[in-house]
């Protein structure tokens, strides 16, 4: 009670306004406060954690969404590990993994070191940039028309007199996985490219300076000064595109549907098959839960090795 | 140097590989299906059918339809997403709602799972309440994946607001409704404006959503459609399938080309 009386003397900067009574002004705005929030986390709760309560469930069950599902404990799940489409999916899904947070990011940085400080230097970003205005969509359509068998990519090879030009980019594993990140990367690698260069230009100058007067340059400049200071920003960068192909669907859908004999799926076409094609809706949210699960661990397990204080240097 | 040669050079070769796709995209797209050849697509365009092709595209693949629905979908959705997102930030950061970091971080928890957790479910669900492959349910469906992200920008945004501006409207004897409709909103429209823009240009692109819950042609979301183009190869030519490819992407491609600026004052302010 005495609280809000012994508090007013000694906020005299604040002027005419009162002490505030933090308790009492919750009770004032108890309810419309509620009214407020309502509609989002309706919305959350009911179309996106609901459903997600429920896939967990269905996947400890068999049900092929007519009747009733019927409880079978973990049996979708050792189906799930005993099959060889899963195994090719995971497979699939990590060479995502590893192409996604290497590639693109590479060459992101590459383009942005290479053209950063340059004259016209945006001009020279500007191809890297239009990939990505485009929808993941459009980018399927294109590169399926260059990939196809005897398509404007094994035409190049043969004009130019380059071997690979009857290679069967599309049919066969596990190069259809590759050049599809190949595929990726050419949509993803300018805004990579934007992000570093937004690094590069808020690394403070003097740093810099200093190491040019002591004679540093070229990579050796670029290791020791311009890569520790971008470090927080890769971080983010690879966190992201770390997500993201974990979940890799669009392009793999629309450029093979997962590929002949199912030799090109990743884990999320493994889910949308199995439920939406097979109707087998036990199997796909295992899958489902299955992904989540990894998605979940490797982004914790990501941020706490790059947050950790250790490896902060 | 050899590295004031080097470094342009790389680049523009780099920069040369970026475009060949483009370059076979427009020039295939504008071909006239009797000019197209399957074994020479870099062969210069004779006569430019570009036009025709999308027609054949609008037409034949049903764009036209889902045009429609998309641009509803895109609209809609994301608006009403900033809306509700500024609301429960409004109720968070100025109405000081009771445990309110609790349910923000309940919101903002939606988007961390895949969206794969979620489509079977939301299928069967959408079947039983009878909004299955009709514009209310994706409409409501797209509001609830981008009221997240909203809700993670506006909380922020309005927590920039200082909280005199709210008791100086209650001594004036607004209500909280008008507080929020009439001071909050409008002072925040920048940030409603980028957050509306990038989740409309999220909804624009979504596939897999539209695979899931919808069906017919009025329905279908523009990408889905767009999807569809591939696998009507009977019906439709190939130079009419890339111009459709084209067609969808327009939109982005003018709102990014349109936003460069904001995001060029965004890349200066990254400087102080």
């Amino acid at each position: 009670m005495s609280a809000p009386a012994t508090a007013a003397p000694t906020t005299p900067s604040r002027g005419s306004a009162p002490p505030e009574p933090r308790r009492r002004r919750r009770n004032t705005y108890g309810w419309p406060a509620r009214g407020f929030s309502v509609p989002a986390v309706l919305v959350v709760a009911v179309l996106l954690y609901l459903p997600f309560l429920w896939t967990t469930w269905i996947s400890f069950t068999e049900y092929n969404g007519l009747g009733s599902p019927s409880w079978v404990g973990l049996d979708n799940y050792r189906a799930m590990f005993d099959d060889p489409n899963f195994a090719t999916s995971l497979r699939n899904t990590l060479i995502w993994v590893v192409g996604s947070i290497t590639v693109p990011v590479g060459l992101g940085l590459l383009i942005a070191v290479l053209s950063h400080g340059m004259r016209f230097g945006g001009w020279f970003r500007l191809p890297f940039l239009i990939p990505y205005a485009i929808s993941g969509v459009a980018v399927g359509v294109v590169w399926r028309f260059v990939l196809q068998n005897g398509g404007g990519l094994s035409q190049a090879l043969d004009a130019l007199g380059l071997p690979g030009a009857d290679l069967r980019w599309l049919s066969d594993a596990p190069l259809n996985t590759l050049v599809m990140i190949g595929a990726s990367s050419w949509q993803q690698s300018g805004v990579n490219a934007l992000l570093f260069v937004i690094g590069l230009q808020s690394i403070p100058r003097e740093p810099i300076e200093a190491a040019r007067l002591d004679g540093a340059s070229g990579w050796r400049m670029f290791r020791h000064m311009h890569w520790p200071m971008l470090r927080p920003l890769t971080t983010v960068v690879v966190g992201l595109s770390l997500v993201a192909s974990l979940k890799t669907f669009d392009i793999v859908w629309i450029m093979t549907k997962g590929g002949p004999g199912r030799n090109a799926e990743t884990l999320a076409v493994t889910m949308y098959e199995e439920t939406f094609v097979n109707s087998a809706y036990g199997a796909g949210s295992a899958v489902a839960v299955f992904l989540s699960v990894v998605t979940f661990l490797a982004a914790i397990t990501y941020l706490r090795r790059q947050l950790s204080p250790e490896r902060a240097v | 140097m050899t590295a004031r040669i080097l470094r342009p050079t790389i680049l523009l070769v780099l920069g040369a590989i970026w475009l060949a796709p483009i370059y076979l995209l427009l020039v295939n797209a504008s071909k006239a299906p009797a000019q197209y050849a399957a074994d020479q697509v870099w062969k210069p365009i004779s006569d430019f059918a570009l036009f025709d092709n999308m027609r054949e595209a609008w037409e034949i693949g049903g764009l036209g339809e889902a045009v429609t629905s998309t641009l509803l979908y895109s609209v809609i959705g994301p608006a009403l997403a900033v809306l509700f997102g500024a609301a429960i930030g409004f109720a968070i950061v100025a109405l000081r709602l009771r445990h309110g970091f609790f349910w923000f971080v309940l919101v903002f928890g939606g988007t961390v799972f895949p969206l794969q957790m979620i489509l079977m479910p939301l299928f069967v669900g959408y079947v039983e309440a009878g909004i299955y492959d009709s514009r209310l349910g994706m409409i409501a469906i797209y509001t609830a994946v981008t009221v997240p992200f909203a809700a993670l920008v506006m909380r922020n945004f309005l927590g920039g607001i200082a909280h005199q501006v709210f008791e100086a409207a209650v001594v004036d004897g607004a209500s909280t409704w008008r507080i929020f409709w009439r001071i909050y909103l409008p002072m925040s429209t920048s940030a409603l404006v980028a957050v509306f823009i990038l989740q409309a240009t999220f909804v624009w692109n979504d596939l897999l959503l539209g695979l899931a819950l919808s069906q017919s042609n009025d329905v279908r979301p523009l990408m889905t459609a767009a999807a569809a183009l591939q696998d009507t190869y009977g019906g439709l030519q190939l130079t009419a399938v890339l111009a459709g490819g084209l067609l969808v992407s327009l939109p982005t491609v003018v709102l990014f080309l349109s936003t460069q600026r904001i995001f060029s004052r965004g890349l200066n302010l990254g400087q102080f």
